[in-house]
């Protein structure tokens, strides 16, 4: 077997350093889903999109090279004045309150409305042709989700990722032991927390909204997580067998050297494709490309700086 | 080395497979790839039913589905969702409106006859209805769909605005302040339509009671009727309630969802037997595509519970189009560069390592072929993250090896050691993957689904791959002892320099 080590990197000796910029990232962090939770206009630690918050996403794609401009507040202006056909009976939601999107130089139009019916989106995108056609047909693209439908999307999210946690952390306790399983969760809980906060300051600034895309992007980011701290704790578990009469400390710190060219290397492949996806991508995933970028990176900084670390402080006999 | 050569036969009878299999069934595409459009309809509970079960749930799908044939709409599937949703998929239709009019609506007909001694009120009733729907007709945007055959000038007169509040008033409602003049007259259809069904008497005849249902185009003026017809129980009460209100000036009421559509006196000459024959038509001035609508619906039977349209998701063929060239583009260009990193970082092993991922590729592809496995955008996100683990699984395995060679260790032990020692961490990695799949496949919804399919399928072919493919490779490469070089795995400077011969001596 592999001679007694003498790590060329000892991660024990910047852990300080790992911990602040970690408590540093989290408390950023917590910051801008508090200051998100407080703005009036969102009042949700993240800003939800539509299909949390329930509503109909019209969007349409103009048949014209060069487009004539067009502003957010003349469409908005022609939405007050139309007139929409009832649905049984309820009368049709007043529009004057839609928020207008002009994409790409004028080209598509991304309207966000209360929900409407088959008849009454049918009616608004006529209207929008009338006004700005001619439209591309086949660019068209309608999405409504009632406001129950939402909410029940948020807790079966919610309710996922609980349950994976469960699942994950009861895993590692069988094959590991109590304390690694925390130790897991709690860098789980601190790449998920980083991810949230990126969001939560992009939707206070940027106005960025969070989807069902966003809820799988933490689930994957949960799973990578722990996928890389495990590979560190199983070299963890093995130095304990070859190299019992070492301090935990130093076991740790060879356990991490021993795995960094690994973690790093793990980290760009699985980045190369994610990077690809933002830069090249379409629109559809971008955000979902960039959630999981972050939560990647991080998911391997908390699983070299962090989960090894921990375990010495928190394993004192 | 036998063992060795039987798991080779394996991986290439499973290529060929698979390519077989790709090539006869192509991949299904889900409609935000496609284009198309999807309906997720809530099922109500209504009555004496607090709760909908499955069986109620099934009970309204079958008269969905009819509907929806009905409507001849190509390749649509209409599933069920937990225990009280369904879902409808339209493939390439963009204008899912004529759907979700016919589906979302409960199609509850039945006949009834007017109260006695209620003419004077009814006739008011019906001529504010009649002004009311011919003001709101003509207000209605132009939609391309109606336009040729909009309906003729009206016969009554128009509605000034005088006559408007004062029937209002007349009625007594409360018109909130502010309100616009069409809100305004749909408040006063809706008031007349409650008033008429209130003098109306029980239903008599039900939609159970009819056995066809047609269309056709009226004999008089531009617009459409809806022919019904009835069973003999059907047809026997219907000549007894028209007889029963023959030459009274009293009108036969038809009402749909609650709704009185048609109002029809019958005629004298009908006084002694009532209209027999079996058959109806309801002339209610339908366009074209209403009256095809309630055809459709009176053919399907009406739904034994309500149901309510609760998403309606749209993507133009172009956008998918879009989205699924350029996710692909990015996906390929990236694998590319992952694969020269492999060969540039881990040399032999990595070419080794570039054969075995393509070979994960195909098998992923020939899975979501044989499932099969509707591709959706988050199907194919899921698929992109499996192919960073299965790299990871060769990388732990390599930097193992590496290691063992750094150590002094022959190349075929050091092989073997390195496949054995990565096993463990591979294979937690693995597993807590698919727990998080577990949980988002059962607890999460449609899109989140997709996306726990395509990575748990990945899960399991890479660690197939991983410890499979790459070791059977490598170990036929190295029974070349031109290939047993430890320079081909890893630079000279890091091996050990004592002992050049041990590593070159191979297997005992």
């Amino acid at each position: 077997m592999t001679p007694v080590p003498s790590p060329r990197f000892r991660i024990s000796r910047h852990r300080r350093l790992a911990w602040l910029g970690s408590a540093l990232a989290c408390g950023l962090s917590l910051l801008g889903l508090a200051l998100c939770w407080l703005n009036p206009a969102i009042h949700a630690p993240l800003r939800p999109g539509l299909d949390f918050t329930g509503g109909t996403q019209v969007q349409v794609e103009r048949d014209c090279a060069p487009c004539k401009a067009v502003s957010a507040t003349e469409i908005r202006q022609g939405l007050s004045s139309l007139n929409l056909p009832s649905v049984e009976g309820e009368r049709a939601p007043n529009l004057s309150s839609a928020s207008v999107q002009v994409l790409d130089g004028g080209r598509s139009l991304l309207l966000r409305l209360p929900a409407l019916g088959a008849d009454q989106s049918t009616a608004l995108i006529d209207d929008l042709a009338a006004r700005f056609g001619p439209l591309i047909k086949s660019g068209t693209s309608v999405n409504t989700i009632g406001p129950t439908l939402g909410s029940r999307l948020l807790q079966g999210s919610l309710l996922s990722l609980l349950v994976s946690f469960v699942g994950i952390s009861v895993y590692i306790s069988f094959r590991y032991s109590g304390i690694f399983a925390v130790l897991a969760l709690l860098c789980l809980a601190h790449d998920i927390l980083i991810t949230c906060g990126l969001f939560a300051w992009l939707g206070l600034l940027q106005g960025i909204e969070v989807d069902s895309l966003f809820a799988v992007s933490l689930i994957t980011i949960a799973g990578y997580s722990v996928n890389d701290t495990v590979v560190v704790y199983d070299r963890i578990r093995e130095q304990r067998r070859t190299l019992g009469e070492l301090p935990l400390i130093d076991q740790v710190d060879v356990a991490v050297d021993a795995t960094l060219t690994r973690s790093l290397y793990t980290s760009f492949t699985t980045l190369l494709p994610l990077v690809a996806l933002i830069f090249f991508g379409g629109s559809t995933l971008f955000w979902f490309a960039v959630a999981l970028t972050l939560g990647i990176a991080v998911g391997s900084w908390s699983s070299i700086g962090l989960a090894p670390t921990l375990l010495p402080v928190f394993s004192k006999r | 080395m036998g063992r060795q050569q039987g798991w080779f036969a394996l991986i290439l009878a499973l290529t060929i497979a698979s390519a077989a299999l790709l090539a006869n069934y192509g991949l299904q595409l889900g409609l935000d790839l496609r284009g198309g459009s999807q309906l997720t309809l809530q099922v109500m509970p209504a009555g004496a039913i607090t709760r909908v079960d499955t069986e109620q749930l099934e009970a309204v799908k079958e008269v969905l589905e009819r509907r929806i044939n009905g409507l001849g709409v190509a390749e649509s599937t209409l599933q069920a969702v937990g225990n009280d949703q369904l879902v409808l998929q339209l493939p390439g239709e963009q204008d899912p409106s004529q759907a979700a009019r016919v589906l979302g609506s409960t199609a509850l007909l039945d006949f009834r006859a007017q109260k006695p001694g209620t003419e004077e009120e009814m006739r008011g009733l019906l001529g504010l209805k009649r002004q009311a729907e011919s003001v709101l007709r003509a207000k209605r945007p132009p939609s391309p769909s109606d336009a040729p055959t909009a309906p003729p000038p009206p016969e009554t007169p128009p509605l000034s605005s005088e006559d408007l509040s004062k029937a209002l008033t007349s009625l007594g409602i409360q018109v909130p302040a502010g309100s616009r003049e069409v809100d305004q007259i749909e408040l006063l259809l809706r008031e007349t339509n409650r008033r008429i069904l209130g003098l109306y008497g029980p239903p008599l005849i039900t939609g159970k009671d009819l056995t066809s249902a047609g269309r056709q185009q009226q004999a008089t003026g531009t617009g459409w009727e809806v022919t019904l017809g009835f069973n003999r129980e059907g047809g026997e009460k219907f000549a007894s309630l028209t007889q029963s209100i023959a030459g009274t000036g009293r009108v036969l009421g038809i009402v749909l969802d609650g709704r009185s559509i048609s109002e029809a006196s019958v005629g004298e000459q009908f006084k002694v037997a009532g209209i027999t024959g079996g058959s109806a038509s309801i002339t209610g001035n339908f366009s074209p595509e209403e009256a095809r609508d309630l055809e459709v619906q009176l053919r399907g039977g009406s739904l034994p519970l309500p149901v309510k349209i609760v998403e309606v998701r749209t993507v133009g063929p172009s956008l998918g189009a879009e989205n699924i060239r350029s996710s692909l583009v990015a996906g390929l260009s990236g694998l590319v560069l992952v694969a020269v990193f492999m060969v540039v970082v881990y040399r032999l092993p990595g070419i080794v390592a570039v054969v075995a991922l393509s070979l994960y590729a195909l098998f992923n592809l020939a899975i979501y072929a044989l499932i099969p496995v509707t591709l959706t955008l988050p199907g194919i996100a899921g698929f992109i993250l499996s192919v960073g683990i299965a790299v990871d699984a060769n990388v732990l395995i390599f930097e193992r090896i590496k290691e063992e060679l750094r150590g002094g260790n022959t190349l075929i032990r050091s092989i073997d050691t390195g496949f054995s020692l990565a096993f463990s961490s591979i294979f937690d990695g693995h597993a807590t993957g698919l727990i998080s799949c577990a949980a988002l496949f059962f607890l999460g919804t449609g899109l989140v689904k997709g996306f726990a399919v395509t990575l748990a399928i990945g899960l399991l072919l890479s660690l197939f791959t991983a410890l499979t493919c790459t070791r059977t490779l490598l170990r036929l490469l190295m029974s070349y002892p031109a290939l047993r070089r430890p320079t081909y795995f890893l630079p000279a400077r890091q091996l050990p320099p004592a002992k050049p011969a041990a590593a070159q001596a191979g297997p005992a």
